[in-house]
């Protein structure tokens, strides 16, 4: 029943037109980038070795795909949370204000297994959209821009990696990029679970998002204990990835951390959804 | 015995501090065309929504043949067809699109051909790959009439199902209702506000009121002993006497005088013919004789005996 | 004894080269002005402050009078200037004045230390400083103090090539006390953490040179951008 349901959430959302936005919005954001890039950006290049040019020379091509793949992942980790959070947090509630959730909760199927397929689908749409992000960054990037060594820009300094070296770098990147946005849509879920209208948690996430956002950057000592417990701290672990040496154990630290608030906020989900009394 | 297909004991549900179900009890039989009675607010939807799991009640209990609700829930609702206050759909789906969903999770192996047939016996042939976004508050009722019976239930479950339809409409649900149950002898459980339409398709009945069960039986036997509210018109204006004259026939009957050529009575249903002979025997000239069962009125007169 | 024999070399070398100067520059303009071009395969090894980056192999290209380029596969970081710069200001003789500084042991050689000023104030470069092995007529360090761009050491190792004056390894050594980092591009994770690194540390840049082709003629197409 499980999967018979997921297939069923799997052709809602490819049959929504906001499952597309999401997609739209990503390829166009990708595409103006590129064109950006394309007419400019040496001149991106030059801000961020600009310090360094007045002894060094850098040689070679820098403006390349894999820094295009780059800069596009690190551009759009900040907004790719509010096209996630369009779909999975109408998940629930959106069959609520439809009216659809009746007939749904009348079929031999528990609810629980109606969170979990939607969980996956939910997924499957956040998989869909990492994936189709990595093909315009990381494919279209290197077709446009060509392949090269990678450069950098961390707050400590840059990090050169050889070409060759950024392959697999990507792929983790792309994991843990997916799993910080599966936080986020599990997040989501847990909100939807909670309302009864589709644009209520999709706010209430984008807030959450916003909220610990800016207390990860405020620099207020206040806030030091509580920053490395923020999800939102550790979407951007996928960073780490493309230091040289990889610091795994802050990686495992986030994947972990990450990982914990996916159950917690799934735990929430499934447990307000089962208590829940149908009324709408 | 008959097999009991629901039976509810002591049902109770609150919402906050209000309290919708107080005590709700009957029992459906295989078979019947139950109809689930009672006024907007007495808890009917409450009621109807704790049968398929989609509200817990606080206390009491619901056995759906002869099982658990609350332990063998997937194993009922597989049996299972329902229409819960107005079908809704997904709109950006096209009528099969929906029913294929939904027969995915029914419980049952529904072959396409089996929902397209069902498609056709409400009526919905050759629309099944228009979006249901188009389709008017009928359609959707009958589509969602498809929806409750393309798995083949055994028993079907439809709150207020008349709500919002044309006379035409109306009539359509009442005879599929009759068909489901003198064809295919499904169960049936129906709520509505209103007693007329419990009447004509309803075998047995069970009336709440306020959270409570008032009265469960027979619709006829009820229907019978139970006194209808009697609204006599008369040719020329000639209530007062008329009304004169029944209060001779039966000494203490209360009798309401509504306009010079009108009265109205609380009379046993058995007794109308009676009335009827005896009034025309007399010389009255009756234009129309109409009996009113008001829910309210009836109501009234059951918490009053 | 032994501290007395060193002084008095010292000494008697010091007055010997003294007059010396600008013939030893001269000698060493002259091995250098053999060279027309070369081509030569580059290995670089930056150890830079701030600076990740692996070994690099490349290739590096030179014409006269001062073009140089370097072909690398990835990315290749070289000092800004000091690949031809000084050899290009060594070449018009009538540009700079040279003055004997002293004698200094290098890598055991005894070298002579040799300023290099500009005439006029069009060059940006402001002074030169020079360790000449005054046997072998080869630059052994250098020193450029330019304008724009600070002060750039390098040492010189010599192989094959010593009769070119060409060398198979250089070492540049680093200023990077003005590295400073755009703060809001630089927002990764864990930058709390780490403290902010010491600014006023040195680096090096290590370039070995194999196989050089030496006037054997290169393409001017190496050369475009």
């Amino acid at each position: 029943m499980l999967w018979k349901n997921t297939y069923n959430e799997l052709i809602k959302i490819s049959a929504k037109p906001r499952s597309y936005i999401g997609i739209a919005a990503l390829t166009l954001l990708i595409a103006i980038i590129l064109f950006a890039m394309k007419a400019d950006g040496s001149k991106y290049i030059s801000f961020v070795t600009s310090s360094f040019e007045q002894t060094l020379s850098f040689n070679g091509n820098i403006l390349n795909g894999n820094l295009i793949a780059f800069i596009i992942l690190q551009m759009l980790i900040v907004h790719i949370p509010l096209l996630v959070a369009l779909v999975t947090g109408d998940l629930l509630s959106g069959e609520a204000a439809m009216g659809t959730l009746r007939m749904l909760l009348t079929k031999p199927i528990s609810r629980k297994q109606v969170v979990f397929s939607k969980l996956i689908a939910a997924a499957v749409y956040t998989l869909i959209l990492v994936l189709w992000l990595g093909f315009l960054a990381f494919i279209v990037g290197r077709w446009v821009f060509g392949t090269g060594d990678l450069i950098v820009l961390n707050s400590d300094g840059l990090v050169i990696l050889k070409n060759a070296d950024v392959l697999w770098r990507y792929g983790l990147a792309f994991l843990v990029a997916f799993l910080a946005l599966m936080t986020i849509s599990t997040l989501s879920l847990a909100f939807s679970a909670f309302a009864n209208n589709s644009i209520g948690p999709i706010v209430s996430t984008m807030a959450v998002i916003i909220l610990f956002t800016i207390i990860g950057a405020l620099d207020v000592s206040v806030f030091d204990h509580v920053k490395p417990w923020l999800f939102t701290t550790h979407m951007a672990s996928w960073r780490s990835l493309f230091n040289n040496p990889v610091p795994w154990s802050d990686i495992k630290e986030s994947v972990w951390i990450l990982l914990a608030h996916n159950v917690l906020f799934v735990t929430i989900a499934v447990y307000k959804f089962q208590k829940k009394d149908i009324t709408s | 015995m008959e097999e009991a297909i629901i039976e509810i004991k002591g049902l109770q549900k609150s919402f906050g501090g209000f309290q919708a179900v107080k005590d709700v009890n009957f029992t459906v039989k295989k078979g019947d065309v139950f109809g689930f009675l009672g006024p907007n607010g007495a808890g009917k939807s409450t009621t109807m929504r704790c049968m398929l799991s989609l509200i817990m009640p606080n206390a009491g209990q619901i056995r759906l043949f002869g099982k658990d609700l609350i332990n063998e829930r997937n194993a009922i609702l597989s049996r299972v067809g329902s229409i819960v206050e107005k079908p809704d759909f997904y709109k950006y789906l096209s009528a099969l699109k929906n029913l294929e969903l939904f027969a995915r999770i029914s419980g049952a192996d529904v072959q396409r051909k089996t929902i397209l047939k069902t498609l056709d016996f409400v009526g919905l042939a050759g629309r099944e790959n228009d979006k249901v976004s188009g389709f008017s508050h009928g359609m959707r009722q009958r589509l969602g009439i498809a929806q409750t019976l393309m798995h083949q239930p055994e028993l079907i479950v439809l709150d207020e199902p008349t709500t919002g339809l044309d006379p035409q409409g109306i009539i359509e649900v009442r005879d599929l209702i009759l068909r489901l149950k003198n064809e295919q002898g499904k169960t049936v459980i129906l709520s509505s506000h209103q007693l007329s339409e419990i009447e004509l398709v309803a075998n047995r009945m069970v009336i709440i009121h306020k959270g409570e069960t008032l009265i469960e039986g027979s619709v006829s036997e009820l229907m019978n002993t139970q006194q209808t509210l009697l609204h006599l018109e008369f040719l020329d204006a000639k209530s007062t006497e008329a009304a004169a004259f029944i209060a001779k026939l039966w000494p203490g009957q209360d009798i309401q005088i509504t306009s010079p050529k009108t009265l109205q009575l609380q009379i046993e249903k058995s007794r109308i013919a009676i009335l009827n002979q005896n009034l025309v025997g007399a010389g009255f000239e009756i234009v129309a004789i109409e009996p009113k069962r008001k829910l309210e009125d009836f109501f009234i007169q059951i918490t009053k005996s | 004894m032994k501290i007395l024999f060193l002084f008095s070399l010292l000494f008697i070398g010091q007055a010997f080269y003294a007059q010396n100067a600008s013939q030893l520059v001269k000698a060493i303009r002259l091995k250098l002005e053999k060279v027309n071009d070369y081509s030569v395969d580059i290995h670089i090894k930056a150890q830079v402050p701030m600076i990740k980056i692996d070994e690099v192999d490349a290739k590096m290209y030179f014409k006269k009078p001062n073009r140089i380029k370097v072909e690398s596969k990835g990315i290749a970081i070289l000092p800004k200037q000091g690949m031809a710069e000084l050899n290009y200001f060594l070449s018009d003789e009538k540009a700079y004045t040279c003055a004997m500084n002293g004698n200094k042991m290098l890598n055991n050689v005894n070298t002579a230390v040799v300023s290099v000023i500009p005439l006029g104030d069009q060059s940006d470069i402001i002074l030169v400083k020079l360790w000449i092995d005054p046997k072998k007529e080869l630059i052994m360090k250098s020193q450029v103090t330019t304008k724009s761009n600070g002060t750039l050491d390098v040492t010189y190792y010599y192989g094959d090539q010593a009769k070119y004056g060409l060398p198979y390894k250089m070492v540049f050594t680093i200023d990077v006390k003005n590295f400073k980092l755009p703060k809001s591009v630089a927002a990764d994770l864990h930058q709390n953490k780490k403290s902010p690194s010491n600014t006023s540390q040195k680096g090096t840049i290590i370039i070995s040179m194999r196989n050089y082709i030496v006037n054997k003629g290169v393409g001017s197409s190496h050369f475009k951008n």
